[in-house]
């Protein structure tokens, strides 16, 4: 059994069934690809996964774990953290802080500890931000640290986002579509970050991404999701050539660059 | 200059009054986005309870022991703080995620609850304990705990040697635990991880519990802060204008109300802008009573919030919002 274990996961918005009986066994370390057109159900998937909607079947578990019912922070904190398709920073906040948030639930000092200034917060404060700039090292931010985090280039902006979950100490990293908007050489250091990240931190990584170069070239596995529905899943070779998955695309070449999405 | 010098004063020891309310306001607004109607309420219970507390103990102005005024304050700030965590765990918790008329309309019927508490008139078992009911048809007043001989009283005219400026105890216990509580405040908000996660919420609340900030605790601390100062801010107004006999609705509730007109001219949601609207309507007020007429007090309050409104709606410091069409 992997280490995220998905058991018949899905959900109806009214008539709309927007995700049904998705199933996904994720080993530890693994990096594996969620794809499909504009609608497919992938965000609504990883809404399901990380307690933002609770699914109307299934299961899904983290290792022993059943992360059914639980409130989205607790999910969050039992090592399940995601990136967002439309970033999501605390842009009044500074870079340092975005990252330092996600550090906070872990943290055991109290509101009187903090009133007091105990060596207990004086400690706990200086870990935390020690950890989150190594974390804006890796990610190429720490000279920025101190700027609202509105205020970064797009890529940059990106790449705090996955500072910031992973500032959650997380088993699991669900990217959703990192490399959306990114020009040619930011997606080529992108593909770089993501294989080091997972390695460094021995994560295992699902990712929602469009563009196929990148999907086909850094994922293991591949599972396609067509009107919230899995009609494949394997190996990237193996998906280029499934004939369900060219139909779902309209015979778009899912190898080419273009926008699959276009109907 | 001696009036100039004395409304300063008063003008800075009732703004930063006005300011701890108004901060109430400003942080709950800034978090759940919605205006609690019942904060003018928790500040006239807080004002209650330090009666209560002074009436339990057998606290009076004519005999207390030094360390009254402490007991007094601390203990009507506990027990807001359990008021306000109350009010928003019953009423507001539930209606989390409801359309925001719904949890204003409860803010509405909470304030006319505990605004309807407040006018009680006695009650036999508490009466036994020396508890009375201070804001109701018979207004009574909260026992002075500090000494009224002024620390320092100086003439500034030499012309008129009989017109002294006087600084009471009681003005500097106002201005000294305002600002302190204030300058705490800031530090929590700014300084501390507790301070972080509220503003993360602030900003943007889904995503902050996606990375892991329990939404529900910060937004009970943030309830518990707010009553808490609301409370010293009513145990101190009681203090500062200790002649005072006012019923709850009469008088209390309506300067709950004043410091929501400061939240709104600092920019509501913005804790720095709570701050510097607080002690612009206690300035504005204090000059106003001062050179104009003591009886239109109100009336300078309500108009600057027209000004501000007209001229810059987001409030002084506030950020305007442009709507993306």
């Amino acid at each position: 059994m992997g280490l995220l274990d998905v058991q018949g996961v899905g959900i109806a918005f009214g008539g709309l069934k927007a995700v049904q009986d998705f199933r996904l066994d994720l080993p530890k370390g693994a990096l594996q690809g969620l794809i499909g057109p504009n609608g497919a159900g992938k965000t609504t998937l990883f809404n399901l996964l990380t307690g933002v909607y609770p699914p109307d079947t299934g299961t899904v578990k983290l290792g022993d774990r059943v992360l059914n019912g639980l409130k989205p922070h607790q999910i969050a904190q039992a090592g399940l953290a995601r990136t967002f398709q439309n970033i999501r920073l605390f842009g009044d906040l500074t870079v340092l802080d975005n990252v330092k948030i996600a550090c906070w639930s872990r943290g055991w000092t109290t509101t009187l500890d903090a009133l007091l200034r105990t060596p207990r917060f004086r400690a706990e404060e200086n870990a935390i931000t020690t950890r989150s700039m190594e974390l804006l090292q890796i990610f190429e931010l720490d000279k920025r640290a101190d700027e609202s985090a509105r205020f970064l280039p797009y890529g940059g902006q990106r790449r705090l986002e996955m500072a910031r979950a992973l500032a959650l100490d997380p088993k699991v990293l669900l990217l959703d579509e990192p490399a959306a908007g990114m020009n040619p050489q930011e997606k080529v250091a992108l593909r770089n970050l993501i294989r080091d990240v997972r390695d460094r931190f021995g994560l295992t990584v699902l990712l929602i991404e469009h563009d196929m170069g990148l999907v086909m070239e850094i994922c293991e596995r591949i599972t396609v999701l067509d009107h919230g529905v899995v009609i494949a899943s394997g190996t990237p070779i193996e998906i280029q050539k499934n004939p369900a998955v060219i139909e779902a695309y309209l015979g778009a070449s899912p190898v080419a660059d273009a926008s699959p999405g276009a109907h | 200059m001696t009036k100039l010098l004395q409304a300063s004063m008063d003008g800075v020891a009732v703004g930063s009054l006005y300011a701890l309310i108004a901060l109430g306001y400003t942080m709950v607004y800034g978090i759940l986005k919605f205006i609690n109607f019942a904060h003018s309420d928790v500040f006239m219970l807080g004002a209650w309870f330090s009666f209560a507390i002074c009436g339990f103990l057998g606290y009076t102005t004519a005999d207390h022991p030094v360390y009254a005024a402490l007991v007094a304050l601390i203990g009507s700030m506990a027990m807001c703080g359990a008021l306000g965590f109350t009010i928003e765990r019953l009423a507001y918790r539930p209606l989390r995620g409801a359309p925001r008329i719904n949890v204003l309309i409860t803010a509405i019927g909470v304030s006319l609850l505990l605004e309807n508490v407040g006018q009680l008139n006695s009650n036999k078992f508490l009466a036994e304990y020396g508890i009375k009911f201070p804001f109701g048809t018979r207004p009574t007043s909260v026992p002075l705990l500090l000494p009224d001989q002024p620390l320092l009283s100086f003439a500034l005219d030499s012309a008129h040697p009989n017109t002294l400026v006087n600084v009471l105890p009681v003005d500097v216990l106002v201005i000294g635990v305002a600002f302190t509580l204030m300058a705490l405040l800031q530090y929590l908000v700014f300084g501390t991880s507790l301070g972080r996660a509220m503003r993360a919420v602030s900003y943007d609340a889904k995503t902050a519990s996606l990375m892991g900030i329990d939404v529900d605790r910060v937004v009970s601390i943030t309830f518990v802060i707010g009553s808490a100062l609301a409370a010293a801010a009513g145990f101190l107004y009681g203090q500062k204008l200790q002649s005072l006999r006012q019923s709850a609705d009469g008088l209390w509730v309506l300067l709950g109300l004043k410091a929501f007109v400061a939240a709104v001219v600092g920019g509501v949601g913005n804790v720095r802008g709570a701050m510097a609207g607080g002690l612009m309507i206690g300035l504005v007020e204090q000059f106003g009573a001062a050179y104009l007429s003591t009886n239109l007090r109100d009336l300078y309050v309500f108009s600057l919030l027209i000004v501000v409104l007209l001229f810059k709606p987001e409030g002084l410091l506030g950020k305007a919002v442009v709507e993306k069409v």
